[in-house]
């Protein structure tokens, strides 16, 4: 298995995440794509630490702080969307034009 | 040989389901899809030697992350979203923003072809262990406090004012 295998994966997830994140109808479909693109991120940051600086870990270790972040931003991300819920009665993102003059 | 077939097979499993979280019509096998795809990740990273991120994947991604969207998928979900259209009418644009960045991204992928292992994966835990407490100590603690605000912005925003008779 070489690095090019790896990085060819993690690239494929990435453009599908961004194809949901741009298509997805339902705001949960896009919370969800982000979700996928940020797992593509952290698999590229955990070959490249084996691959090319096995000694340090550094690449595990910042993917980690990725996940953390993660983990919060769809807590965060989750949340607002059942207050936005509350106040509009739909999850449908071309509804949430509450600001549009 | 094996290696090769658990990478491959792991492989597939992330990019179908993950095809399947973003394509699936219905919210909740989406969400179902998308713990596999995690789940796949993560035995991509036990086949890459981090330990570490294999079990914090899991803990965090699979019974986490996964479980918190299935929650909120079947809080507000409806019968009627099975009948509507879940992609919008843009993904011609965005299948083409797909086709450019992939050719991008696959040209950087190729340029690493020849790159192997240096040596065998070694267990990675004690190494991240003391780069939290040293050389990464105060991101650490900035993570943890960005943990906290999370926590505290999750209770502030789904908190619901009673109205003035309940009280």
């Amino acid at each position: 298995m070489t690095l090019a295998h790896y990085l060819t994966v993690s690239a494929l997830l990435f453009l599908i995440g961004i194809f949901g994140a741009l298509t997805r109808r339902n705001i949960i479909g896009v919370l969800m794509s982000i979700e996928l693109m940020f797992n593509a991120a952290n698999l590229n940051l955990a070959a490249f630490d084996r691959f090319l600086h096995p000694e340090g870990a550094v690449g595990q270790t910042i993917a980690i702080f990725t996940m953390t972040v993660a983990a919060a931003e769809i807590v965060v991300g989750l949340a607002l969307l059942l207050a936005i819920y509350r106040n509009t009665d739909t999850t449908y993102v071309e509804d949430f034009n509450l600001l549009k003059g | 040989m094996i290696e090769h077939i658990a990478f491959y097979s792991l492989s597939a499993l992330v990019l179908l389901s993950a095809l399947a979280v973003v394509l699936h019509r219905n919210t909740v096998h989406s969400s179902l899809f998308l713990g596999l795809s995690l789940a796949g990740v993560a035995g991509l990273f036990a086949l890459l030697g981090a330990d570490f991120l294999f079990a914090g994947q899991i803990m965090v991604y699979v019974s986490g992350i996964a479980v918190l969207v299935m929650f909120v998928v079947m809080l507000l979900g409806r019968a009627s979203d099975l009948h509507l259209r879940q992609v919008n009418e843009f993904w011609m644009a965005a299948l083409l923003i797909c086709a450019i960045a992939s050719a991008g991204l696959l040209k950087i992928a190729r340029s690493y072809s020849g790159t192997l292992a240096a040596a065998a994966a070694a267990p990675s835990t004690r190494t991240i262990g003391k780069l939290f407490l040293g050389d990464y100590l105060l991101p650490f603690e900035l993570v943890s406090l960005i943990l906290l605000a999370a926590l505290l912005g999750a209770v502030f925003f789904t908190h619901r004012e009673l109205p003035e008779a309940a009280k």
